[in-house]
């Protein structure tokens, strides 16, 4: 069967994951685990697993890959093995480079905030 | 640990069982090899279970057009449709039921409450109104499919009209014979003189004659005629068939953008029409007294009709709002 089209939603999605719901998280760390290199399911579940000490069950994390698939940001890669790799597009690396940094600017002035108020750790 | 590999893709089959044979031809084949390695690391973990419980069945909503993130948007104001059949068949079939044995009981005795005989009214209107929403419904998708049927005889189009015209026929036949065969449907000399018409109620009371408590007291239904009986057995099955064939149909068929917002605007109308006739049956259940000889009496079948008025409408009201969503990125043709 074909394999899910991308929508008119791309452009908007990949500065913000717009309708991505609970699933923005697990999208965040799947294209932050791709930005390495192609990986399979489990390949991607054990990575995000020790980077961020967060365990993708099976049903979220494909969720998250046929969202991503979706909107274009990830494309699957034709394998011999039943094990299907996913890489990362040139869009889905614009957008993860985007999101974090967003992300960035949050942390940075959070740790700003904390450290003026509540002093160094 | 040593680990069954036969038994842990065994399990693992069944798990993906929860999603979809569409989301299974997409992503089956590899979402299998994750769950087989996940379950050799992991053998008893719950929440993988829950989880994947949970993302199956949100991808069967999804497919059956009520909402959620869909694989072909293409194919989703189709799908909300056939939705909106099913739930607006089973309501229809319901309140049909409720409506004829209440209008029967009027031709023998009128509804000794003030809230009962509104009830009646507000029912008869919203039945009128149904019926008409039905027909607006329904003709443009018979005129496609014959069309269809014309122009590329596929298979596709064949099976699920074979099934509504096997189903209509067995209905019509089967209910043309009962609605003319109890003196309390028609042949009665007292009927017709109540201001809605018998004949309407005497057939759709022979349509829907399986929604009877009968079912729970088998020694009262072992003195029906055993023709009577077989009817019961046959008739949902007839109904069944017409409203798989027309929800079938309906998800094959490729509709133009404008009869998409033509049967979604009739959805609207409908479940209006729903709503009301739901507004009427709760008038008359929440007004509770026994009219003249118990005919307008409230049983417990009544009180769960009503449970599956709500449910039906409730799940109708969500299809035609997924039509809508369908609608604005419905690519016309």
């Amino acid at each position: 069967m074909a394999r899910p089209k991308r929508t008119e939603e791309t452009s908007k999605a990949t500065t913000s994951f717009s309708g991505f719901g609970r699933y923005a998280g697990p999208a965040t760390l799947i294209l932050a685990s791709l930005a390495e290199g192609p990986k399979h399911g489990y390949a991607l579940t054990k990575d995000i697993e020790r980077f961020a000490d967060v365990r993708l069950a099976p049903g979220t994390l494909y969720e998250a890959l046929s969202r991503l698939e979706g909107q274009g940001l990830i494309e699957s890669i034709e394998s011999a093995d039943r094990r299907r790799p996913y890489r990362l597009t040139a869009v889905g690396a614009e957008a993860l480079r985007t999101h974090l940094a967003a992300q960035r600017k949050v942390a940075d002035l959070g740790l700003r905030r904390l450290a003026g108020t509540w002093g160094a750790p | 640990m040593r680990v069954d590999v036969r038994s842990v893709r065994r399990r693992a089959t069944l798990l993906s069982r929860w999603y979809p044979r569409e989301w299974r031809r997409c992503y089956g084949d590899e979402f299998l090899e994750l769950l087989v390695d996940d379950l050799q690391e992991r053998p008893h973990s719950l929440s993988r279970s829950l989880d994947v419980a949970r993302n199956g069945l949100l991808a069967r909503v999804a497919v059956a057009g009520l909402g959620g993130r869909s694989l072909h948007p293409d194919k989703d104001g189709r799908r909300s449709l056939a939705a909106f059949v099913c739930a607006a068949a089973l309501f229809v079939t319901v309140a049909l039921a409720i409506w004829a044995q209440l209008t029967i009981g009027w031709q023998w005795s009128a509804p000794d409450t003030v809230a009962t005989t509104a009830a009646m009214f507000i029912m008869t209107v919203a039945v009128a109104a149904l019926g008409a929403a039905c027909v607006a419904c329904a003709v443009p998708v018979a005129c496609l499919a014959v069309r269809n049927l014309a122009k590329r005889r596929s298979m596709e189009t064949v099976r699920p009209l074979t099934l509504v015209v096997i189903g209509l026929t067995a209905l019509i036949l089967g209910t043309h014979h009962f609605a003319n065969g109890w003196p309390g449907t028609g042949g009665h000399p007292w009927a017709h003189q109540g201001i809605v018409p018998g004949g309407v109620a005497a057939y759709a009371w022979a349509s829907t004659l399986f929604l009877s408590s009968y079912w729970l007291h088998p020694a009262a239904l072992t003195n029906f005629p055993a023709v009577e009986v077989a009817w019961m057995f046959a008739c949902p099955l007839a109904l069944a068939s017409v409203i798989v064939g027309v929800a079938k149909l309906v998800r094959r068929l490729e509709f133009s953008n404008r009869i998409l917002r033509f049967e979604r605007a009739m959805g609207v109308i409908g479940a209006s029409a729903m709503a009301l006739f739901l507004i009427g049956s709760a008038l008359w259940i929440f007004d509770g007294g026994p009219g003249p000889r118990d005919l307008f009496h409230i049983g417990a079948i009544d009180v769960m009709e009503l449970v599956v008025l709500v449910a039906s409408l409730a799940l109708a009201g969500r299809a035609v709002e997924c039509t809508r969503d369908a609608a604005r990125v419905f690519v016309p043709r």
